[in-house]
């Protein structure tokens, strides 16, 4: 394999759990509901897939479980920022803290080991046989393709082209119009809330069980931050956030490039390139971004909604 | 009759404080029915940790040593909980404060330990201060999201301890690759007859600053004008105040104390910089600033129950609970005390018949 | 609480029918329940004869009751069409931007009401958005369309476009039900008229046999009329200026114009009346007098000295106090207490500042001192200021900034949300603040209002100042002229 096609390669499988993270993300914030918790549903999905590989060897069980439990997880998010209308801020916080150390005292018995089972690559045919692309981008396992393909798409579609897609983003704008307009706002926020975090946890299940593919503690390393930060660099839009992580994934990439080539640069300070790069990402487009307010977020994001108040 | 629930817009400071306290105790419920649900005894546990920590002078030297830290976090947190901006960083800031110490510690002048302490300190606020200042300055030009950018630079600056303590300041006379040396000024310890003969004059330095700045906040203008800008920033500048100015201080001297923190937990009981040296300090000092309202003196208090929980957890590992559990339990309490406060808002309130609706 | 008492309401098909009353008089409960946010706990709603339950806003609208409400819900950020096939059955299941505004043009097309339905819905006038909610509901097949103060936001012109398309409306066999205050205009265009007082409904008459001053009465009900303010000499032409704008131009953020070379002379003694259609520069004005808003061209000059950089805080401590139009958003913090917003103003004077400290206790007194001019029952001054009624926060507010006008006060829409005895008390307070020497500038939408207490009247358009007359024998019709451009 080429340098390029590796580091395309490699770039692609690690914004890939970026990608589904940052689409489970758009959904919650769509509908007005900043999700903080993302590193703690990575976490959380991240080992009940290992768990559930370890026990029956396949890894789409692995990522069913971890989708029921980021469901599970994301009701409870739900019932206390939508229905209890506590802080979105802290809650997320405490989702995150108690994720990371759920997923810590759950993951111990199989921290350092490898996944019993991992998603294997799936060659499209035709596709696969491009030169230097080929082997980068058509030689992926499944949850790749549905992080860069599927999932962008079918949001795209949902929220844009359908009548439940006008009612999605018209909650997260304005839920006083909606409420009056007779939409169930406050089911509808519950829905996708649930629904973004169980698609959070599918990501941490296609970290555990296709990249990386191991558990151990901290394996997270911030990347449900960077998807929450992804988000807004993509403007609140599914494709912006595939083309978004396959960016962030190519910056993860050259830092292992650096690193296997050993281009005299301490892996400490490759390590911290994602961060720092996140960091520009979201400085970057503010700077320019003073003229162009369709890509700002949407109107009633982190604020409580309150019928008595519209 | 009927009974309804009301809703009251606004809560007083008891019945946020009763929220929160019934949260917490909620949450150590919980976790305690998870205890027994695995097995194990929670009110024996909870009774061997009590006497661990508060029954022997041991326990209490330990539980003031492991509040210190908390405690500045919380303090770090609740300054910019005041202008109502987050900050997630103060981990970060620990440990850049720590490696400023630890730098001129063991490479500045060789001066006695007094003015020295007061280098590492001034050292440690710069660098704490410094490491908030892109935030701050995204936050205040651009609108970034602080909350986002102090989080992200928490991984960077452990990392960047990493590099010092196994790189160019690893000791090398030591066979352990991932700390300094030891750093050569410790703080002095308290008086041998107090009986507390671990703990070190950071505690009261600590304490000191918690209430320096409950003063600050309720005595001067500038504590009015972080009050007002925290709640209002449209009303801070109708006022005349300098909201940006304001906001970006608060947000300095949030970094500053976190770094101060890391500070004395360096040259006070660590003595090395090694990248273990906060244990998610930075995160629980959320949870003490929020539990405390942002009130300086309510960080010492919930510092202190927090340091409880956490010592807890390691009391834990002796029964087989990793510690983790511990940061998993503060999450909870963190949940609870979120749900608790909003639902405080609600009252139980009777009707007569025949009224209800709302004005027109 | 009690708002509707046994409310009696027929329509009839084919006709517009006004129901007026003063504010709390229980006209917006009513509409509450007619599009079912609110259920009754008596009576009921029968429509062409049959008993209805609306107990929802779908409901409402399956009923056929559409509602314009006076605060537009629509989302801002959306276009026209997105807006009007929002929370609408009929909406396709495929609703892409090119499906949504190709029917909405049809749709636009059918009831007569001009839209462009790709624009977004934050860059459209008062008058158009309100044209969007109009095509919405009519889209949803209201037979019965209700419209709370509809010409609150109406530039004149726009009042015409407006009556035409609910004449239009009414031909075709439908109801309107038009709240308002507006006297005249409730004469113009109703068929019949409901007068609301204390919840209940006093009259139901005709518009043609009814008089201005038939209707008022029934209005005020037997209560004794609030004393009429006693008009100040006003003020001589050679009274000192105190405050000054000298050919300002003010900008938004977005490049916007809000002011353009207003000149303005606000003298010792006299209230300055500011008439306008609300969105035509008064927000800019007022913050440019108070040193909110830095005008990016001409001179402030406070007594005759120009000011160099303005800003708020010099400003108030030269005496201009300021009512800002939006009291929650700008002048009070609602989450802390009374006493912490009633010292907003003179934390850093003397008694309460001392050097860099701040003495709690001289704090407590003023704010004491505040809350008492206030007229306020706050037995806890720590109460958060937003648990009081708006009402109290306005009264708050007013009580305050008139402690620091020693020179000026810059009132805009001061009377907003207030009841008939704390306007009375307000403007009194005005008069004797102008008879003390201040100057007063009152901003209003109500001509009646400016009519009644100020010496003279300038009317902002578009920035501009279009006109300025004194109040006295000033003609309603000239400055609803003005107030429109023409």
């Amino acid at each position: 394999m080429s340098m390029l096609s590796s580091l395309l390669g490699n770039a692609v499988l690690s914004g890939a759990v970026l990608a589904l993270a940052g689409q489970g993300e758009l959904l919650a914030e769509r509908v007005g509901v900043l999700n903080l918790g993302v590193e703690g549903l990575l976490a959380l999905g991240g080992v009940t897939a290992i768990a559930t590989v370890a026990a029956g060897h396949d890894p789409l069980l692995g990522l069913l479980a971890a989708v029921g439990v980021g469901a599970a997880v994301g009701c409870l998010f739900a019932a206390a920022t939508v229905l209890a209308r506590a802080s979105q801020v802290l809650c997320g916080i405490a989702l995150t803290t108690g994720g990371l150390g759920l997923a810590a005292t759950l993951g111990r018995p199989y921290a350092g080991q490898p996944a019993a089972a991992t998603f294997q690559p799936i060659d499209i045919p035709l596709l696969d046989r491009l030169p230097v692309l080929g082997p980068a981008l058509f030689h992926q396992s499944a949850p790749v393709y549905v992080a860069f393909l599927v999932l962008p798409l079918a949001l795209q579609l949902l929220l844009f082209h359908t009548r439940h897609g006008l009612v999605l983003r018209a909650i997260g704008e304005n839920p006083a119009a909606c409420d009056a307009a007779g939409i169930p706002v406050v089911a509808l926020r519950f829905a996708y809330v649930a629904l973004g975090a169980a698609i959070a946890a599918a990501a941490g299940a296609d970290l555990t069980l296709a990249f990386v593919p191991s558990w151990s503690d901290g394996v997270t390393a911030g990347r449900g931050w960077i998807a929450v930060a992804l988000v807004i660099f993509a403007g609140y839009r599914p494709w912006r956030i595939a083309v978004g992580a396959f960016l962030f994934g190519l910056v993860n990439a050259l830092g292992y490039l650096a690193q296997a080539r050993d281009w005299g640069v301490a892996p400490a300070f490759l390590s911290m390139l994602p961060y720092l790069a996140t960091i520009l990402f979201m400085v970057l487009p503010a700077l320019s971004a003073r003229s162009r307010p369709a890509t700002t977020a949407p109107a009633a994001l982190g604020l409580p909604y309150y019928r008595d108040q519209r | 009759m009927t009974w309804t629930i009301q809703r009251i817009p606004e809560i007083s400071g008891p019945s946020r404080i009763a929220a929160y306290l019934t949260a917490g105790g909620a949450a150590v419920a919980v976790a305690g029915l998870i205890l027994r649900l695995l097995g194990l005894h929670p009110l024996e546990l909870g009774g061997v940790v009590l006497r661990d920590s508060l029954g022997s002078r041991y326990g209490i030297e330990d539980l003031l040593l492991l509040a210190a830290p908390l405690v500045t976090c919380g303090l770090s947190v609740a300054v910019m909980l005041r202008v109502g901006l987050w900050n997630i960083g103060a981990d970060g800031q620990f440990f850049v404060g720590a490696a400023c110490a630890a730098g001129v510690g063991l490479y500045g002048p060789a001066w006695p330990v007094l003015p020295m302490l007061l280098l590492m300190a001034a050292a440690a606020l710069a660098g704490g201060a410094a490491w908030i200042a892109v935030p701050a300055l995204a936050r205040l030009t651009l609108g970034t999201s602080e909350i986002i950018t102090t989080l992200l630079l928490n991984f960077v600056a452990r990392l960047g301890v990493d590099y010092l303590a196994t790189g160019p300041w690893r000791d090398q006379r030591s066979s352990v690759t991932a700390q300094s040396p030891r750093v050569p000024v410790p703080i002095p310890r308290l008086p041998h007859d107090w009986h507390l003969g671990r703990v070190h004059w950071g505690v009261f330095a600590v304490l000191a600053l918690a209430v320096l700045l409950a003063l600050a906040f309720r005595l001067t203008h500038w504590g009015y004008e972080l009050r007002i800008c925290g709640a209002n920033r449209h009303a801070a500048a109708y006022a005349g105040m300098k909201v940006r100015r304001r906001l970006g201080e608060a947000m300095l001297l949030s970094g500053a104390i976190a770094g101060l923190g890391g500070m004395l937990e360096l040259a006070g009981t660590v003595h090395r910089l090694e990248s273990g040296l906060s244990n998610g300090y930075g995160y629980v000092g959320i949870v003490i600033a929020v539990l405390a309202a942002a009130s300086p003196i309510g960080c010492v208090v919930t510092g202190l129950l927090m340091a409880l929980v956490l010592s807890a957890g390691t009391a834990l590992q002796a029964d087989g609970v990793p510690s983790s559990a511990a940061m998993a339990l503060t999450g909870l309490i963190l949940l609870f005390a979120a749900v608790g406060e909003r639902l405080a808002h609600y009252r139980l309130a009777v009707l007569r018949p025949r009224a209800s609706g709302a004005a027109g | 609480m009690l708002a509707n008492d046994g409310v009696d309401l027929a329509l009839m098909p084919g006709e517009i029918h006004a129901l007026l009353g003063e504010n709390g008089a229980g006209k917006s409960t009513l509409m509450n329940v007619l599009t079912g946010l609110y259920q009754p706990d008596a009576g009921s709603i029968a429509i062409d004869g049959q008993v209805r339950r609306i107990d929802g806003p779908a409901a409402a609208a399956r009923a056929g009751i559409g509602m314009v409400h006076q605060h537009f819900r629509l989302v801002p950020a959306q276009t026209v069409a997105e807006n009007v096939h929002l929370g609408w059955s009929e909406t396709p299941w495929r609703a892409s931007a090119r499906v949504l505004e190709a029917r909405t043009a049809s749709l636009a097309a059918r009831f007569g009401l001009a839209v462009a339905p790709a624009a977004r819905v934050a860059d459209l006038s008062a008058g158009e958005q309100q044209r969007v909610e109009i095509l919405r509901v009519l889209a949803r097949g209201a037979r019965i369309l209700i419209l709370d103060e509809p010409t609150a936001v109406l530039a004149p012109a726009e009042v015409a476009t407006l009556f035409a398309a609910l004449r239009g409306f009414r031909g075709r066999g439908n109801a309107v039900v038009l709240i308002s205050h507006k006297l005249g205009e409730v004469l113009e265009i109703a068929d019949r008229i409901t007068v609301m007082r204390a919840g209940r409904s006093v009259a139901t008459c005709a518009a043609a046999g009814a008089s201005r001053s038939s209707l008022a009465r029934l209005i005020v009900g037997d209560t004794a009329p609030p004393p009429p303010a006693k008009p100040g000499a006003g003020a001589p032409d050679d009274a000192p200026v105190l405050l000054e704008l000298r050919d300002v131009g003010a900008r938004d953020r977005r490049g916007i114009t809000l002011l353009d070379g207003v000149s303005l002379r606000v003298r010792a003694g006299e209230i300055l009346g500011i008439a306008g259609v609300a969105g035509n520069g008064q927000r800019a004005l007022s913050e440019v007098l108070t040193g909110c808003l830095r005008p990016d061209r001409g001179q402030v000059l406070l007594e005759g000295t120009v000011v160099a950089r303005p800003d708020p805080r010099t400003f108030a401590e030269a005496g201009i106090g300021h009512i800002p139009e939006d009291r929650l958003r700008t002048a009070l913090a609602p989450d802390l207490s009374v006493a912490e917003n009633a010292v907003l103003r003179e934390y850093a004077r003397p008694p309460i500042a001392r050097g860099f400290g701040l003495d709690p206790r001289a704090a407590g007194a003023v704010a004491r001192r505040i809350v008492e001019a206030a007229g306020l029952d706050v037995r806890d001054p720590r109460v958060p200021v937003r648990n009081l009624s708006g009402g109290n926060q306005q009264r708050l507010v007013a009580a305050r900034e008139r402690r620091i006008a020693s020179r000026v006060l810059v009132a805009a829409y001061p009377t907003r949300g207030l009841d008939v005895g704390a306007v009375a008390t307000l403007h009194a307070a005005m008069h004797r603040l102008a008879a003390e020497g201040c100057g007063v500038v009152l901003i209003s939408e109500e001509l009646d209002e400016l009519l009644e207490h100020a010496d003279r009247i300038a009317v902002l358009f578009a920035g501009r100042i279009a006109g300025l007359l004194p109040a006295a024998g000033a003609d309603p019709e000239r400055l609803g002229l003005l107030m429109s451009g023409q």
